[in-house]
């Protein structure tokens, strides 16, 4: 058993605070919320000691020391307030910004800037320098993501210490020496790792900004939304970043909805990081979503009502239903589901009698050894959970062979995991082909009928990642155009068919969920908070 | 008109003939415990090769050595003698500090661009040379001074820079500028540095050398060889002046990892000359103080980390490490008993903050010279990781004095709480420019007078006692001893022993921006103060000198030198900010003139005749 670390007591601005051992005088500062700024130093990251803004006074040591690396001790007395601290912090914050180009009118990221903060906080000198600055390279692609602009860094070596530690492909180095020195990739070399984005989030400055993001929006427009990202099975915790002026400034990015999205601390998912591939999958959101009820049953397609959809479905069910004929219906959820849906989707095909109902995750993907996941489903634990059946495919093979009249299916594009062929040939086989989804693609091309469906980010409800930790995702948007929350659908089609189904929102859903599936029992969003819980093993 | 100059065109290194390096490489490699150490002896390797380092080089080394190719290049762009662009056939490096430009370096780096019709940085068409400034070469006794390739060419002269012309081939040696003692009974480190074959082992051993490294390793315990230096009161001479006994029994006595004992030959601090003397005068001095200091400390394993511009000196030394291990004082078993000592002879690539111990480390382990942060010191977790004791040349020279004469004899020797003696540097504006040996009590005036005083017609306007980094002292302040308290009390320092004199033609504002140029030229740059304020003090000092000067600049700089001080991870930003706050405090009324008049006290400016023996003239 290990041993608890030995406890520490010390003053920091006449505040006593008890720390453990080991702890350092900044962590310590936090914790007696006496905070220190600082840029170099980051929670994740080696202590590079470099930046010296964060020096405080302790009270028998002449000189003042960096809190990020002086190890807080027994009986330790700290000024961060003191005269002598605050004039240590404006003079490195002075020596920070004389060769900076201060361009904020034009940087992205104005705003967000930790000189723009420290500047208003701490700062508030009058400036001296009458010199020239220095040049150095500016607006340089320093790979497909990350635009370096070397005048604004303040050479903390975040970056640096990111591409040698975390992502451990060591791409960025700092050159020269004196105030020559300047961040880069080596000659010919590019910056271009599953985790380059993250350097962004962690560059206290406009030194590197995302290409993607870039002069898309001010970020003072931007609301935030925590959620979960629903790239991979990791789960990695999210928030996502949205245009909340965006209805008054349809101009910025083409009216998107979502402009980016950052990493959210969770210790136990993605600690301060999250991949490309699921940092710059957020595209589906706003672009080739479907956005009408579609109907293809007889004839051209055309668009429809909600009412009219959900009707021609329900006829087709109950007819089957009364005819005993419910076991020529299969139904293809999707692992992209949250548990909310896949619980009422699972309560509403029960009571109808429909047994043929399975999850289907997508193709397997990329991954690494860090947090990206080969499985890019986010729920597919939660439906296992849930006690649904695994993948499509006997359920197409059924089709194919006409044993199959109705066939209900999720999200998916089936045809990019068991081929085209397939799905045509299955189609081909079945009266009705549903398709309830989020974006347009050959499944839904074929379907007899559409129902479009929001997607995560407009959903409120819980994943279930790889490792089977229950998150809440929050909607940060509406649901785009038409589209409907796929539990609502489902409880539409329920009142249909005289399934008493009526859930009024996702809260008492998953309350309801814990209540009747063993393997939630006891959860609660209260409990899942923002950052998730486990299920039980 | 000047003809256009050119860059020597742009040449590739392949990968297949890097290949060919490979077996050298190997041999490189199989010197040091972590491949990452060899670093920079590879990057040499290639440059010696084929002139420069580029993309596929870089490459190759952090292929062998296991880092990231971008780190290789972090290292190459930090210091100054990697190129990457081929230079001419002579590349020549003429110093531009103060010490060589109080004896006309300005003059001599002109009339080189003219006669070569190339600036500095530049490459004359057909190739042949390339032209450079640099900061002090620490050969200031013969000033001015350059570097052509690896050899040291000085005092420069009209005549000097004909032959490097004409015959750039053949160019004469340094000339070697031991003036002697200075009330000294007899002289103790420099003793054989006018003996012919000084650095061959039989005249060492001859001399009665090896015999306390003997003494040490065969009779006494540690724990006596660290009471006896304890007892001599020997402090450390590469300028901190600490204790050199306490200093050693910091070293744990047992530990789970190798221990190292690392020697620090970067001698850079402008004015100083003193270790280049005991490398290549007196090598095996050297050598044995390092057995006397493993033994004492346990080490088995020792660097001496030369500083790179040193090639001749370290030439010799190395020479001089081969012999030591065929006569038994080096490798296993030696002096027939179980002890053993390795000794590696590592060159730095040219940046004065290796001088630093902790960016020394960090550049002996294949990076840039960045200080650490502290705790854990060197003593702990040094090199590798390692417990480390490093200890500067002069240092480690005195201590086969102190086993063979004992610590009493030594202590008596100093003053007050400094034991001993040292090797005083004295160049700039002096008539015997030279390295002078002195007992640690030594006045100031004592040591400028043996020295000849300064130029017939001139009077003595202020001194640099301990290198350009220590405050400033005026005529009226010379009467100060040398020993480490005493400068510390009249509010400066002992620091490297450099001695630069400035007579009356010195305009405080131009010898300033010598030493503002040089610590933003030498910043490592990882500090935030110290990066942005060397930079900046220079920007405002240089503005000045161009007679841009305005009313507030000197509180300015007064201001930028005081908030850089004690506020970064080394002493490197307070040493830039002393001269600051010395020459404008003690001269403060030349500084103003500068700036409300916009010209010097000195007007007209005395004509800047050169000083040194062979004078240089401009036309």
């Amino acid at each position: 058993m290990a041993e608890t670390p030995k406890q520490i007591t010390l003053t920091i601005d006449g505040k006593t605070v008890t720390v453990p051992d080991g702890t350092t005088v900044l962590q310590a500062c936090e914790k007696a919320n006496s905070p220190v700024p600082f840029y170099c130093y980051h929670p994740g990251l080696s202590i590079a000691g470099n930046c010296r803004i964060c020096l405080v006074e302790i009270v028998g040591t002449p000189k003042l020391q960096i809190a990020c690396y002086t190890p807080a001790a027994n009986g330790m007395v700290v000024n961060t307030t003191s005269d002598k601290t605050l004039s240590g912090r404006r003079d490195v914050l002075e020596f920070l910004l004389i060769n900076h180009p201060l361009d904020c009118p034009v940087c992205d990221q104005a705003g967000e800037c930790w000189l723009q903060d420290y500047y208003m906080q701490h700062g508030l000198y009058d400036p001296k320098f009458n010199e020239t600055k220095q040049k150095k390279p500016k607006a340089v692609p320093i790979g497909p993501t990350v635009m370096l602009d070397a005048e604004r860094c303040i050479l903390c070596s975040r970056c640096v210490r990111f591409t040698d530690e975390i992502s451990k492909t060591g791409e960025l180095g700092i050159f020269n020496r004196g105030d020559h020195a300047e961040v880069g990739v080596q000659p010919g070399k590019e910056l271009n790792n599953n985790y380059s984005g993250n350097v962004v989030d962690i560059c206290p400055v406009g030194a590197l900004t995302d290409r993607d993001f870039r002069f898309k929006c001010r970020v003072w427009y931007l609301g935030a939304t925590n959620s979960v990202c629903t790239g991979c099975s990791r789960g990695c915790n999210i928030q996502i970043h949205y245009n909340r002026e965006r209805q008054w400034r349809p101009h910025i990015a083409n009216g998107e909805r979502v402009m980016r999205l950052k990493p959210r601390y969770n210790p136990d998912v993605n600690k301060w990081w999250m991949c490309d591939e699921g940092r710059y999958g957020y595209k589906f959101i706003d672009e080739n979503r479907l956005t009408q009820v579609q109907l293809r049953h007889q004839g051209a397609p055309k668009t429809a009502t909600w009412d009219e959809g959900v009707d021609l479905i329900g006829a087709t069910l109950k007819r089957l239903r009364d005819a005993k004929q419910l076991d020529q219906v299969g139904v293809v959820l999707s692992s992209h589901l949250t548990n909310e849906d896949l619980f009422v989707a699972k309560r509403l095909f029960a009571e109808l009698g429909v047994r043929q109902v399975v999850f289907q995750r997508p193709k397997n993907g990329a991954s690494d050894n860090f947090l990206l996941q080969a499985d890019k489903s986010p729920n597919a634990k939660g439906a296992q959970a849930l006690g649904i059946a695994e993948s499509a495919e006997g359920l197409l093979e059924k089709a194919a062979k006409g044993q199959l009249k109705v066939l209900w299916v999720f999200t998916q594009d089936l045809s990019t995991i068991f081929g085209e062929a397939k799905i045509r040939e299955a189609a081909k086989g079945l009266e009705l082909l549903v398709f309830q989804g989020t974006n347009d693609h050959l499944t839904a091309q074929l379907a007899h009928v559409v129902l479009p469906s929001a997607v995560c980010a407009e959903k409120d409800g819980t994943l279930t990642n790889v490792d089977g930790r229950v998150q809440r995702i929050h909607a940060a948007l509406g649901p785009w155009a038409q589209s409907r929350g796929d539990w609502e659908i489902m409880q539409d089609m329920a009142a249909r068919l005289g399934v008493a189904l009526s859930y009024p929102d996702a809260p008492a859903i998953f309350a309801d969920l814990a209540a009747r599936e063993p393997a939630f029992n006891g959860l609660s969003y209260q409990l899942i908070g923002d950052q998730g819980v486990l299920l039980k093993a | 008109m000047q003809p256009p100059a050119t860059d020597v065109k742009r040449q590739e290194i392949s990968p297949a003939q890097l290949k060919t390096l490979d077996a050298s490489a190997q041999q490189i490699l199989a010197k040091y415990e972590f491949p990452r150490a060899a670093t920079l002896p590879l990057l040499r390797l290639v440059q010696e090769r084929f002139g420069f380092i580029n993309t596929a080089a870089e490459e190759w080394v952090a292929g062998l050595v296991g880092v990231a190719a971008v780190h290789i290049h972090e290292v190459v762009t930090f210091y100054t003698l990697f190129h990457q662009q081929p230079v001419g056939t002579y590349h020549i490096q003429v110093c531009q500090n103060i010490a060589c430009a109080l004896r006309g370096a300005e003059g001599c780096l002109a009339s080189l661009s003219e006669r070569l019709g190339i600036t500095p940085g530049q490459t004359t068409p057909d190739g042949k040379f390339t032209l450079s400034a640099v900061e002090c070469l620490c050969a200031c006794e013969a000033g001015p001074v350059m570097q052509v390739n690896d050899q040291y060419v000085g005092p420069v002269s009209a005549q000097v820079i004909d032959a490097l012309l004409k015959t750039p081939e053949a160019l004469p040696e340094l000339p070697v500028v031991f003036q002697g003692t200075v009330g000294l009974v007899e002289p103790v480190l420099s003793k054989r540095f006018n003996f012919k074959d000084s650095t061959l082992i039989e005249t060492y051993v001859r001399d009665e050398g090896y015999q306390a490294a003997r003494k040490a390793v065969a009779e006494l315990t540690p724990d006596q060889v660290i009471a006896e230096v304890t007892k001599a009161n020997l402090r450390g001479l590469g300028g901190a002046g600490f204790p050199t006994g306490k200093k050693w029994s910091f070293i744990p006595k047992e530990s789970a990892k190798p221990k190292f004992l690392v020697v620090n030959a970067d001698e850079g601090e402008p004015g100083t000359i003193k270790d280049r003397y005991i490398i290549a005068r007196d090598p095996h001095r050297l050598i044995e103080g390092m057995i006397i200091a493993a033994r004492a400390t346990g080490c088995r394993k020792a660097y001496v980390y030369v500083r790179g511009e040193y090639a001749e000196p370290a030439r010799i030394l190395q020479q001089a490490i081969d012999e030591a291990y065929k006569y038994g004082f080096l490798g296993q078993h030696i002096f027939n008993t179980d002890a053993s000592l390795e000794i590696v002879l590592h060159r730095g690539a040219g940046a004065y903050i290796c001088g630093e111990e902790t960016a020394l480390l960090s550049s002996l382990e294949g990076g840039k010279g960045f200080p650490r942060l502290k705790p854990p010191f060197p003593a702990i977790a040094g090199l590798f990781g390692s417990p480390t004791v490093i200890n500067n040349v002069e240092t480690l020279a005195c201590v086969p004095t102190i086993l063979n004469k004992g610590g009493e004899w030594f202590a008596k020797l100093g003053y007050g709480k400094t034991g001993g003696m040292r090797l005083y540097s004295i160049s700039g504006h002096i008539k015997k420019p030279g390295l002078y040996e002195a007992s640690q009590g030594v006045t100031l005036r004592e040591l400028i007078e043996a020295a000849g005083g300064v130029p017939e017609g001139r009077t003595l306007k202020a001194v640099i006692p301990g290198g350009i980094s220590a405050k400033i002292l005026r005529a009226d302040e010379v009467g100060v001893r040398m020993d480490f308290d005493s400068l510390l009390a009249a509010g400066t320092m002992a620091g490297s022993a450099g001695i630069i004199v400035m007579d009356d033609s010195t305009c405080m504002l131009q010898a300033l921006w010598y030493a503002a140029k040089f610590f933003a030229h030498e910043s490592c740059g990882q500090c935030s103060p110290c990066r942005e304020g060397t930079g900046w003090i220079f920007k405002i000092i240089d503005r000045i000198v161009k007679g841009q000067g305005r009313p507030q600049d000197l509180d300015i700089l007064m201001g930028v030198a005081s908030n850089m001080e004690g506020r970064t991870i080394c002493v490197f930003a307070d040493a830039a900010a002393w001269p600051v706050q010395s020459y404008i405090s003690k001269f403060r009324e030349e500084f103003e003139l500068h700036v409300r008049e916009k010209r010097c006290h000195l007007t007209p400016a005395p004509a800047r005749e050169p000083l040194a023996v062979n004078v240089w003239s401009s036309r």
